[in-house]
């Protein structure tokens, strides 16, 4: 048993980085050995009626919009207080284009560049404390995990206040959050089952240009759910499910309809070698047929590469590299 | 009507070693002769039990040595079927079938009597004996000396049995080791198993076996012969999964530091005296502070599984214990605990497995390849400690099983129960053998030992009993002049008083004859075969005796053949050298420390 490869296992599975802001796939809260780090990069095609850079998903009735949207971070982890923590910073970028059709005119929008970057911070809290070498890796299983998570969007993307349709969002916005994991079973790579759920609260600052108007946006509570199975020691996959409730929009004090939605879809992972990672997921939302439901589905694939230096540098002098 | 007399001269003698008071047993009819319970651990190290030293957590172990008399001059036999067949028949290997083990039946040995694997038929064997005399007889757990239907233990005088006729397999299931053999063999009260029980784990399903077969003849007044021959902790390490993490990180220190413990353990408790030295680490094995955190947790995560197996193995055997007190049983039986040759440090799954494309290999590739730690435990998963932790387990002593250095033939032997007369709890260094225990068993039942056997001449037995040693009336059932000898593998051995003549292959041994004074040195570093060449051709004398009176053909092949050309060349193990290995960071006196001139 080379103590490298069981490491590197864990790191590689574990550095599984989001895509969307608003929502992240099952197993990127696993843990994994302190002081490594990852470059994700993700894309996403995803279309409906809410821009999916907004993670307040508010709703525009009878639009269509399709996007185009590109993710690339970078992330660490680290011990804090013995706990396992990890930081990212997530830039989005793309392009959205849209019709809305409304009192019987269409107008059509487009927008490019880069979105509103986002940092992120989240500390585990119950669970096992964190890997600080390569023996607390070997003896790790999360049993059930709870952390705290703290995201911050900075309004910093692409904006036009001219247009409904744009990257950036001109407000600022974040997010609190509890990720939960659970652990059905043996945690042995090829037959490891988990339940993760994440509950959070998004909050968002007042966007005041939004076309010549104030956007505000009511506190939106967000729940995902995954099951999560391996299939072999490299491959597994997951059911998931988002619920959105809340997120009342106002714009000029003009209420509009608040969420209460569920998305559901699935996602399939296999770690290509011990750096790098490769998803592809499949999401849409359900009971979607009122033009003012959220109605939203993407496909997404994510290229994740993770490394440690304890890591490199052992397979360096093993040769195997 | 020959079974009827016996009985009756069996029940007078045992009278003697009769739980119950001189009044108590005067105000009954006739005093029951006791229960015996031989509890055999399969690869269990001399030093794993708490009442030897060790620290894995054994308090129902412990429980009969503080009942009991603990002695810490026990031989066995250096491997498993050998053992076995010795407990069984009193009689050497070499007469008694197991004169090789059935997997390493060289040419030469081939259809020679007592060369036959298996226990063959010249000779009795204890239950079959205890039977006759009246006693009711169970096995559970492995018999590992033959399949056939005439030699399984129904066949050999077990009335109930729920027995593995492998020498070792899942504990989990049927699985065995290769594809030729895929599956265990398991019997049931003389029938072969087409499945196992539900629930099955072995060490469970046994002592529930166990307690079955006791519960349903109880009552008919018969005393009972149980032999216990558990599997664990023999590898594989399957272990249920609350049972595996009760040791985490506790080895991580390394093998030399469990040794040093133990050792020390040893002294405080008597098993060893002061100043006894620990063996020599053995010379192809890392000092353990040399090697990474991560290296150690690895290697010391199978030692935490082998003393979750030991615990998981005494929770069983409290579970029997109590159940016999609860029966009112207890205070009449004799238990007799031990592990059958030293501690396993050769790395089993490496020799069935094969190598890739071989179709064991593949084999094992399906059957046994869960190697990730998490899942070590599992069904499919195959850990042994190596050869670093066999030697911890057999602490003071030098190497493991399958060699005839102590470390591959003493074992720690607990005896406690009626006949013992001791003082609870005391130590006795007296030179006893596994053959002892058929002739002090059949002392206790008053069974007697016949000269023929369906008309064939019986052997003689080669033990001595041991009631006399129980009752406090010996320091040993040997007198000085008393030898014990060893044969397998062609490795050899020989024992008198102190001294030990022993022959065993490169590189474990000298591939010649070396000679030690087991009084100071039991950890067997000094060769005095140079410098006492009369004492030397004493003890080659009676290794010449033991060949001619047991019929003893030196195996012209061994699984120990070229093994010298494998390993790495045999250097003493001085302590702290090299010194470059050892050295730490210089810190100089802070006075003198400066920061560099611009």
């Amino acid at each position: 048993m080379r103590i490298g490869s069981v490491a590197a296992v864990f790191l590689a599975v574990a550095l599984f980085l989001p895509q969307a802001q608003a929502q992240v796939p099952a197993r990127f809260y696993w843990k994994t050995l302190s002081d490594a780090n990852a470059v994700p990069l993700i894309y996403q095609s995803v279309s409906g009626n809410t821009n999916p850079f907004d993670p307040s998903h508010h709703v525009t009735a009878g639009a269509t919009f399709d996007a185009t949207l590109t993710m690339a971070g970078y992330a660490r982890t680290f011990t804090l207080l013995d706990r396992a923590a990890m930081a990212a910073v997530i830039v989005p970028m793309g392009r959205i284009s849209g019709a809305v059709t409304a009192a019987g005119s269409s107008a059509t929008q487009s927008a490019s560049g880069y979105g509103d970057p986002m940092l992120e911070l989240n500390v585990n809290l119950l669970g096992p404390k964190a890997q600080k070498n390569l023996p607390d890796v070997l003896r790790y299983e999360p049993g059930l995990s709870v952390d705290f998570l703290a995201d911050l969007a900075l309004p910093a993307g692409e904006y036009n206040s001219s247009q409904v349709l744009n990257i950036g969002q001109n407000r600022w916005y974040g997010r609190l959050g509890a990720p939960v994991i659970w652990q059905l079973g043996p945690w042995v790579p090829g037959r490891r089952t988990t339940l993760e759920f994440l509950p959070a609260v998004w909050l968002f600052g007042d966007n005041d240009d939004y076309v010549g108007q104030t956007l505000k946006t009511d506190p939106l509570f967000q729940l995902d759910a995954h099951l999560s199975r391996d299939f072999t020691e490299r491959a597994w996959g997951s059911l998931d499910l988002a619920w959105y409730s809340g997120g009342e929009p106002s714009i000029n004090g003009v209420a509009g309809k608040k969420l209460d939605n569920l998305g559901f879809g699935f996602t399939l992972g296999y770690q290509i070698n011990d750096n790098l990672n490769l998803t592809f997921g499949y999401k849409s939302t359900l009971s979607d047929k009122a033009p003012d439901d959220l109605r939203m589905d993407s496909f997404m694939v994510t290229l994740v590469f993770g490394w440690h230096p304890l890591l490199e540098g052992a397979r360096r002098l093993q040769g195997e590299k | 009507m020959k079974k009827a007399s016996m009985t009756v001269v069996a029940a007078a003698v045992a009278a003697l070693f009769a739980a119950p008071a001189p009044s108590q047993a005067q105000a009954q009819p006739q005093a029951k002769r006791p229960n015996i319970v031989i509890i055999l651990a399969d690869d269990m190290g001399y030093a794993d039990m708490g009442s030897f030293g060790g620290e894995i957590r054994t308090p129902n172990l412990d429980s009969l040595a503080n009942d009991g008399v603990r002695f810490t001059n026990f031989y066995t036999h250096a491997s498993s079927s050998p053992t076995r067949s010795i407990l069984l028949t009193g009689v050497d290997t070499h007469l008694n079938g197991l004169g090789n083990m059935d997997e390493w039946t060289a040419p030469n040995q081939r259809g020679v009597p007592g060369y036959e694997g298996y226990l063959n038929n010249r000779v009795a064997t204890l239950p079959q004996l205890l039977r006759d005399s009246g006693y009711h007889t169970y096995m559970v757990g492995k018999w590992h000396l033959g399949k056939q239907p005439d030699q399984i233990p129904a066949a050999r005088g077990f009335e109930r049995d729920f027995s593995l006729l492998d020498g070792a397999g899942s504990y989990w299931d049927m699985t065995n080791f290769t594809l030729a053999s895929p599956l265990s063999v398991f019997t049931e009260n003389g029938r072969y198993l087409k499945d196992l029980p539900k629930d099955y784990y072995a060490t469970k399903t046994y002592t529930d076996k166990l307690i079955g077969f006791i519960d349903a003849s109880r009552g008919d007044g018969k005393p009972f012969f149980a032999y216990v021959a558990h599997q664990a902790p023999h590898d594989p390490y399957h272990l249920p999964r609350e049972w595996r993490n009760r040791h985490i990180g506790a080895y991580d220190k390394g093998w030399d530091a469990v040794r040093q413990e133990r050792l020390k353990r040893q002294i405080e408790l008597g098993i060893m005296p002061a100043g006894t030295q620990l063996a020599e680490r053995m010379w192809f094995l890392p000092d353990p502070i040399v090697l990474a955190p991560a290296t150690r947790a690895v290697l010391g995560k199978k030692m935490e599984l082998y003393a979750g197996m030991v615990e998981n193995l005494d929770f069983h055997v409290g579970r029997l214990v109590d159940h016999l007190k609860k029966t009112g049983e207890y205070e009449n039986t004799i238990f007799i605990v031990f592990g059958d040759n030293g501690a396993e440090g050769t790395d089993l799954f490496a020799s069935i497995a094969g190598t890739p494309g071989t179709r064991d290999f593949l084999y094992a590739a399906i059957n046994w390849s869960q190697t990730h730690p998490n899942a070590w435990g599992d069904p499919g998963s195959y850990v042994g400690y190596g050869p670093m932790w066999a030697q911890a387990s057999m602490t003071p002593f030098s190497q493991y099983k399958g060699w005839l250095a102590e470390g591959g033939i003493r074992n720690a032997l607990i005896v406690s129960g009626p006949g013992v007369k001791r003082a609870k709890g005391s130590i006795n260094r007296g030179l006893m053998h596994v053959a002892d225990i058929m002739p002090t068993l059949l002392e206790v039942a008053g069974a007697g030992y016949p000269k023929t056997l369906e008309g064939r001449p019986l052997p003689a037995l080669m033990g001595k009993s041991w009631n006399r040693v129980l009752a406090g009336q010996a320091e040993s059932p040997r007198t000085e002049k008393d030898y014990l000898a060893w044969e397998v593998f062609g490795n050899r051995a020989v024992r008198q008083g102190d001294w030990k003549l022993r022959w065993q292959w490169k590189s474990f041994g000298k591939g010649d004859w070396e000679l030690f004074d087991l009084a100071t040195d039991p950890a067997e570093r000094h060769d005095l075969a140079a410098k006492r060449p009369e004492k030397l051709k004493a003890m080659l004398a009676l290794w010449n005796d033991y060949v001619r009176a047991n019929n003893v053909i030196l195996p012209e092949r061994s699984p120990f053949e070229g093994l010298a050309e494998k390993m790495p060349e045999r250097f003493p193990d001085d302590a702290g050298f090299p010194p470059l290995i050892y050295k730490r960071q210089f810190v100089p006196p802070k006075d003198m420390v400066a920061d560099p001139k611009p």
